[in-house]
């Protein structure tokens, strides 16, 4: 799968930036593609471009703040999770986008 | 140097003393006053407990990273401590809600946007690191500031390999709408 991906989080210092590398790790492990844009205090980074989000076949919110610019996601299949889930299971939330994905 | 301000071998503590989160945090915040990164530790106790009230710290691996803004910032750094007992922790990973902590990153940054901008960056790219299970599991096993210095600093790739995981993910179906 091509996956996109943007983390926030409440201060914008730690979860965003270590449940970012957890689902860039998690992917790799399980063999697909992903792209994390964070959005944090040190602003957006890793910003998605059109082409990535193009090419995604899912798009994955983890976050317990709004997520900046969402509208460029408007016809994607998004996956809207809390960052805790995302940090505690990232390969169990990879794993299951997967299946489900594979069903439909 | 801003990297030596925020990780240097004078904020790493192998023997930080107390016996719940409320001593170990005021025992780190006298720590930091010491070293010149804050002026006071009353303030900035409470600025890290308004983080905490949002959501949990703890992230598995007996891990915690208690982190807030505080106006009683004068250097931006991560303080990294090994308590001597394991401390009862909220966490968002277990599911009872708490876990036993043993190694702390208490992140020690200014509330003045501007102030702490140079060195976010970096901030968040050493924040990144600690979402590296094999790195994470090193630094638990570390037994010198200097070690526990160099696993955060070196790139994944040199981090070697461990026999065991701290905290292997076993892979469930989630419940999640799609």
């Amino acid at each position: 799968m091509n996956i996109v991906a943007i983390t926030a989080c409440t201060a914008g210092i730690a979860h965003t930036y270590i449940v970012a590398e957890k689902l860039q790790k998690a992917a790799e492990e399980l063999g697909h593609n992903i792209k994390v844009e964070t959005q944090g205090s040190a602003g957006i980074e890793n910003e998605l471009t059109a082409e990535d989000i193009e090419k995604a076949d899912v798009v994955i919110y983890a976050h317990d703040i709004a997520v900046r610019g969402a509208s460029r996601f408007a016809n994607k299949k998004v996956v809207d999770v809390p960052i805790g889930t995302a940090m505690k299971q990232p390969k169990s939330l990879i794993a299951t986008i997967e299946k489900k994905l594979a069903a439909k | 140097m801003p990297l030596n301000d925020i990780l240097n071998t004078d904020i790493i503590d192998l023997e930080v003393q107390g016996t719940n989160k409320d001593e170990v945090l005021h025992y780190m915040a006298n720590e930091l006053l010491k070293n010149g990164y804050i002026n006071d530790p009353e303030v900035f106790v409470k600025d890290i407990y308004e983080r905490e009230a949002e959501g949990p710290t703890g992230m598995g691996s007996n891990i915690s990273i208690p982190h807030g803004k505080s106006n009683s910032v004068l250097r931006n750094g991560i303080m990294i401590g090994k308590t001597v007992n394991p401390i009862r922790w909220e966490s968002s990973i277990s599911e009872d809600g708490f876990q036993d902590t043993h190694l702390i990153f208490l992140f020690c940054v200014s509330a003045d946007a501007e102030f702490a901008r140079n060195h976010m960056m970096l901030l968040s790219e050493l924040a990144g690191k600690l979402g590296n299970d094999v790195r994470v599991t090193k630094l638990s096993q570390a037994t010198t500031k200097e070690e526990i210095l160099k696993l955060i600093l070196c790139d994944d790739s040199e981090l070697g390999e461990v026999d065991k995981l701290l905290n292997e993910e076993e892979i469930v179906d989630l419940d999640i709408d799609l």
